[in-house]
């Protein structure tokens, strides 16, 4: 059985008081791959990032409606955002480890979280490493500086490192955007592999990468949901002629 | 806002290209019905010379579907219409080939012209071609009516050519110095037959191009 794992109900985003997103209701599944696609400055990331209130960081932000994960409203007062944030990890376009060591890199978080006992943290990390497939080329140099990895692995360790405290959904902001075809390779293949265990969320520019790695799609266009499907169905025939001329690239 | 996109001028190529073969198709059936009903044995040959054109276009359109599916990843209708013309190409390559078969078995005809015109075969041809220059047009217009027009027809075609080669295989039985002549009236009848179901076969995938949906395989009403 499908289960949403994400709801929104008419949801609006204000940045000073300007719409970014204009009523936007959408169940996105758990365990699958929800692709985001649209132009620059449709809505897509600042969406995104609703979800895990990473916009809550932003001046002038003002969010109405219903934001639902695993039936709680996420912009209810008494929610701990730290916690939203550890069951919503994120990963960002550009890979952004920490000035530190490959392990401490992925130990942070959970040494954050409490965990103290040395062989629970190797464990932790070496699962970590092993989920976003980089494991059998770090586990020989893990006191390395995470900063000599190439791109490609700088990716890979990020996703490892959202992986170290055990998040539910994964967001992904372009992942592979700034990565050469055989580290996009890597990065979609992973995803595809992760979405076993983990609901993934990905904004993309990359019409192909939507196409070859996601289950559903969402097509944004001013800051509206223009149209959901299977991503099948939207790459095949899509119902909406505004999504049909953005993905042959007519507009946009 | 519109963009110019260097694929459209590819999928203008293609399309030109199709409908060109749509043509040529079209003139070998005219041809081969009037070879047939006028036992003109030079404009059969005619016929068989000129299939080497339409293997050529046939390779140059596959050649071009690739070349799009490769530097272009086609999606949407994009992808429907080059899926489309890649199977209504090959649909036209069997047409014209059968046109060559059936332009092959008149010259042994032609003494027999009475037994063609009893079995009717002059006529379920000219049928063939006017179901054929619909196609003509549903390929150049996309105007789904022709694609209904010509699924309906053809189940009429092919019932007649059900019933022809019934008639064909009793005047075998009964006259046995038929068998040869009549043997190859019924092979031309089921050529016809073939050409209508690659005709339904076009009207398929021009509907698939407009509304995305596969029709193949379903009762057409």
């Amino acid at each position: 059985m499908i289960v949403d794992k994400i709801y929104t109900e008419n949801m609006f985003l204000y940045y000073s008081g300007k719409m970014a997103l204009n009523d936007i209701s959408i169940k996105i599944p758990e365990k699958k791959v929800t692709a985001f696609i649209g132009p620059s400055g449709c809505g897509k990331s600042t969406f995104l990032r609703s979800l895990n209130r990473m916009n809550d960081l932003i001046d002038g932000v003002k969010i109405e409606g219903n934001v639902i994960i695993d039936n709680i409203n996420i912009y209810d007062k008494n929610i701990d955002v730290v916690n939203l944030r550890k069951k919503v990890g994120m990963v960002f376009q550009k890979s952004n480890p920490f000035a530190k060591s490959i392990y401490e890199n992925v130990a942070y978080g959970p040494k954050i979280n409490g965990i103290s006992d040395k062989k629970q943290l190797e464990e932790i990390v070496e699962n970590a490493l092993k989920n976003a497939a980089i494991w059998d080329e770090v586990k020989d140099r893990l006191g390395d500086s995470a900063m000599g990895l190439s791109g490609g692995q700088q990716q890979r360790l990020c996703i490892a490192r959202t992986l170290a405290v055990n998040p539910e959904i994964v967001l992904m902001d372009e992942p592979a955007s700034a990565l050469d075809p055989l580290s996009t390779a890597k990065i979609e293949e992973l995803i595809v592999q992760l979405k076993e265990n983990y609901t993934i969320v990905i904004v993309t520019h990359n019409m192909q990468q939507a196409a070859r790695i996601s289950d559903n799609t969402a097509f944004f266009y001013l800051g509206e949901l223009i149209e959901y499907d299977r991503t099948k169905k939207i790459f095949t025939n899509p119902d909406k002629k505004q999504t049909e001329d953005y993905i042959t690239g007519r507009f946009g | 806002m519109e963009n110019y996109r260097i694929f459209d001028s590819e999928l203008e190529k293609l399309s030109h290209k199709v409908i060109q073969m749509c043509s040529q198709v079209n003139q070998q059936l005219i041809d081969v019905i009037k070879a047939i009903k006028t036992s003109d044995i030079a404009l059969a040959r005619t016929v068989i010379s000129n299939d080497e054109f339409i293997n050529n276009l046939d390779v140059k359109i596959d050649k071009l579907c690739q070349k799009i599916f490769a530097l272009q990843q086609p999606v949407a209708s994009d992808l429907r219409y080059i899926i489309s013309a890649l199977k209504i190409n090959n649909d036209l390559e069997r047409i014209g080939d059968h046109a060559v078969n059936v332009a092959k078995r008149i010259e042994p005809l032609q003494d027999y012209k009475q037994l063609v015109e009893e079995f009717g075969i002059d006529v379920i041809g000219e049928k063939t071609t006017i179901l054929f220059s619909d196609v003509v047009e549903l390929v150049k217009t996309h105007d789904l009516t022709y694609a209904v027009k010509i699924m309906n027809k053809a189940e009429a075609i092919k019932e007649e050519c059900e019933d022809i080669a019934s008639r064909i295989l009793g005047e075998m039985m009964h006259q046995s110095e038929v068998v040869v002549v009549a043997a190859n009236i019924l092979i031309i009848n089921n050529l016809f037959e073939r050409i209508t179901s690659y005709s339904t076969n076009i009207a398929e995938s021009i509907s698939f191009v407009v509304n995305g949906e596969i029709v193949k395989h379903k009762k057409h009403n």
